[in-house]
């Protein structure tokens, strides 16, 4: 079967893993508690991409996501919160009118999801390894490929002269 | 429901806790991790249905690779920026934010 068979069991604790700690992000009232969240869901999210069958996608979660991206968050928190900033009440009005639209959003895309009856073909679907990938990554994809590599370094800048501030020597 | 359509749902769901996230939460550190869940979600589904299609010919797993590195391009200045508003302002909270308030 494509994208791996599918084992209901191990579907069920990864998806209640990943969905768990992605409202604990949202509804933890301390930030750092929140991050170390976030943290859990991404290594879900890992999981789930090797559930997929999607090695090279899970092993490059965990180095940019659970590697980089967390410790850039978390030095961020450092920086501004652990100067001991007040907490804001949680139920604010804004969450008033968040909750029904997150929940009414999540009911629509579901009925979309349930009636356009997505039906997952193809007993016939190659499981793409590593060489494919990076073949058709090289070949078709390369532009894009060079032009990520330029956004990055673009980011790069513009975050270092962001975050320096006026007047500071680098 | 097909195997497809569970892995679809829960990048629905996630997708919309993330969404609940950035629209409840005053704190923009906080708003840049509800961001990144959404994303999240978005590369589960691009990931599910580049496996469980036929032909896609690897494109859904490239695509999420090429979310990821923007993902991380976009935290990156979005940090900055939230770190040059705290060194101004000396807060994080988004409603402090209200220079251009009429």
């Amino acid at each position: 079967m494509p994208g791996g068979d599918f084992h209901p069991f191990f579907f069920v604790v990864i998806a209640a893993w990943i969905l768990v700690c992605g409202l604990g992000v949202v509804l933890f009232r301390k930030i750092v508690y929140s991050a170390v969240s976030m943290v859990f869901c991404f290594l879900g999210v890992a999981g789930a991409y090797a559930l997929l069958n999607a090695e090279l996608v899970a092993v490059i979660q965990i180095l940019v996501y659970v590697g980089a991206i967390s410790v850039v968050i978390l030095f961020a928190i450092m920086l501004t919160e652990a100067q001991g900033n007040e907490y804001k009440l949680f139920f604010n009005r804004q969450s008033i009118f968040a909750a029904p639209l997150a929940v009414a959003a999540a009911v629509i895309l579901t009925v979309f999801l349930v009636s356009a009856e997505v039906a997952d073909v193809g007993e016939t679907s190659v499981n793409l390894g590593l060489r494919q990938l990076s073949a058709i990554l090289f070949n078709r994809y390369v532009f894009p490929f060079e032009l990520v590599s330029l956004v990055l370094l673009a980011a790069m800048i513009g975050a270092i002269v962001l975050a320096r501030g006026e007047g500071e020597k680098p | 429901m097909s195997a497809l359509d569970w892995w679809l749902l829960l990048a629905v769901l996630l997708f919309c806790i993330g969404g609940f996230g950035v629209l409840a939460r005053r704190n923009t550190i906080l708003i840049i991790m509800s961001l990144e869940l959404m994303l999240n979600a978005v590369n589960i589904a691009l990931v599910a249905v580049s496996q469980f299609r036929v032909g896609s010919q690897g494109a859904g797993v490239l695509f999420a690779l090429f979310v990821i590195t923007l993902a991380a391009a976009e935290v990156t200045v979005g940090l900055a920026i939230v770190i040059a508003n705290y060194r101004n302002k000396r807060t994080v909270q988004a409603d402090r934010f209200d220079e251009m308030k009429g």
